[in-house]
């Protein structure tokens, strides 16, 4: 493109890098998904939940009938992990709501502009 | 525009960039409308129910895992993204611009540094690519992207999964492990989507990820933050939108802690309880973040657009006014 032409050469990467990639991320799509998907994909309605299942049928939480012990240790596990991570990225959200306040006080106030603006014509500015 | 010292990514990068989110927030969309399917009902309902989600879901999932394979040969294949590698690995720099960081907010720190700096003035030989968020983010949306699609292709098919574990519960507990995994990321993208759009001197939106280096000339801005003016709404919106993440962060939280059962019931319930209520805002705020995070991903790829088409003007003006030694307007 013409607006491209007398800005700087950046290294970038190959179109035929670019396309290799393309085909490939594709193709790992298409065998995971023939691979997880078997013979049926959408099998869904054998499981849906029906909330009138009484005592541990398939409408009722996992953990009932569940025989697999570090299933339950996977789920305590990443439940720990969401506390976690969530307090950890709340921790962030303050800090950087709070470097962005600063740095806003350091910046010009909008009002501030208003008032140069007028004094173009003349008028006093403090 | 100013020219902020933007201009680290390639075309190659800012595009995978706006593809990923929008793909991301597609499977956010539909995963926790099914995950909290009682304080998301009407978008679940939005949707197409339960089968029409479960079929977008799978779609995204498709679009996932090309997506990650598309990068993953990209980064080993080509020396530009091997060269990034060096790039993106934590220092003992990244530990300090975290402190650094939290002295700087309580007032114990005059500027931030380096590290994590997205505002870099005219000095931008000394701010990394990334900063430490920067390296953070791509860590952990890598791991959990990763484990995410592994699990997800696992309870692709729950019949197949029941091959494996010869029960049903264990095909329901990979849903639920599915479903808490993915909320540690849905987390970090609302932290995300807060960072780089409400940072003073970007907002609304930061253009590093939407506008490639190779439009972005190599001068820089000369001044610091202090000559930039701040926008009117700034204050406000930026509070706003503060609050709703960190409501919205804490109500998936707790939600998480909740809602481990099969997540959708074949005839949808809206969940009672006063307390639920409260969980149902909070979480409903959240969601309304993630859209704004779309939104501003829409407005990104515009101010390129916009840019494009800004250098095209200049170069045909200056075409045609630099013939007589004049210099063409800016």
């Amino acid at each position: 493109m013409s607006y491209e032409s007398d800005l700087p050469e950046t290294s970038s990467y190959s179109p035929t890098a670019v396309a290799i990639s393309a085909v490939g991320g594709i193709a790992l799509a298409l065998v995971s998904v023939w691979w997880a998907a078997g013979t049926a994909v959408f099998y869904e309605g054998l499981f849906r939940i029906s909330p009138t299942v009484d005592g541990g049928g398939v409408g009722t939480d996992w953990v009932v009938g569940n025989t697999v012990p570090w299933l339950d240790f996977l789920i305590a596990f990443i439940h720990a992990a969401d506390v976690l991570m969530g307090l950890f990225i709340l921790l962030m959200v303050f800090v950087h709501w709070g470097a962005f306040r600063r740095l806003a006080a350091q910046m010009q106030d909008p009002e501030e502009e208003r008032r140069e603006a007028v004094a173009t014509d003349g008028g006093e500015t403090e | 525009m100013t020219n902020l010292d933007h201009g680290k990514f390639t075309r190659v990068t800012t595009t995978f960039h706006s593809l990923l989110a929008l793909d991301v927030f597609l499977l956010f969309f539909t995963g926790y409308s099914l995950t909290f399917n009682d304080e998301l009902w009407w978008l679940l309902t939005l949707m197409g129910g339960a089968e029409g989600v479960t079929a977008l879901h799978r779609v995204a999932g498709f679009g996932l895992i090309s997506l990650i394979g598309f990068w993953a040969i990209l980064m080993l294949t080509t020396d530009t993204g091997r060269s990034n590698f060096r790039a993106i690995v934590p220092t003992g720099d990244d530990v300090r611009a975290f402190i650094q960081d939290v002295q700087f907010v309580l007032g114990n720190a005059d500027e931030r540094h380096p590290n994590a700096k997205q505002f870099a003035g005219g000095d931008h030989e000394s701010i990394p690519l990334l900063s430490y968020i920067g390296k953070g983010v791509v860590f952990i949306f890598a791991i959990e992207l990763f484990l995410l699609t592994i699990s997800g292709l696992l309870i692709w098919s729950k019949t197949g999964l029941m091959q494996y574990f010869g029960t049903k519960t264990a095909a329901m507990a990979f849903v639920v492990f599915h479903g808490l995994l993915g909320v540690i990321m849905l987390m970090g993208v609302m932290f995300h989507v807060f960072e780089h759009g409400f940072h003073p001197a970007f907002y609304p939106v930061e253009p590093k990820a939407f506008i490639p280096r190779e439009l972005i000339p190599e001068t820089h801005a000369d001044g610091d933050i202090s000559d930039l003016t701040l926008a009117p709404s700034w204050n406000t919106v930026s509070n706003v939108m503060g609050a709703l993440t960190v409501v919205g962060i804490v109500s998936v939280m707790i939600g998480s802690i909740f809602d481990e059962g099969y997540p959708v019931p074949r005839e949808l319930t809206v969940g009672g309880g006063p307390e639920h209520l409260l969980l149902t805002v909070g979480i409903n705020a959240g969601i309304f973040v993630l859209f704004v995070g779309l939104v501003l991903s829409m407005y990104g790829n515009l101010l390129r657009v916009r840019w494009e088409r800004r250098l095209e003007e200049e170069r045909e003006s200056g075409r045609t006014t630099a013939t007589d030694g004049g210099t063409p307007d800016d």
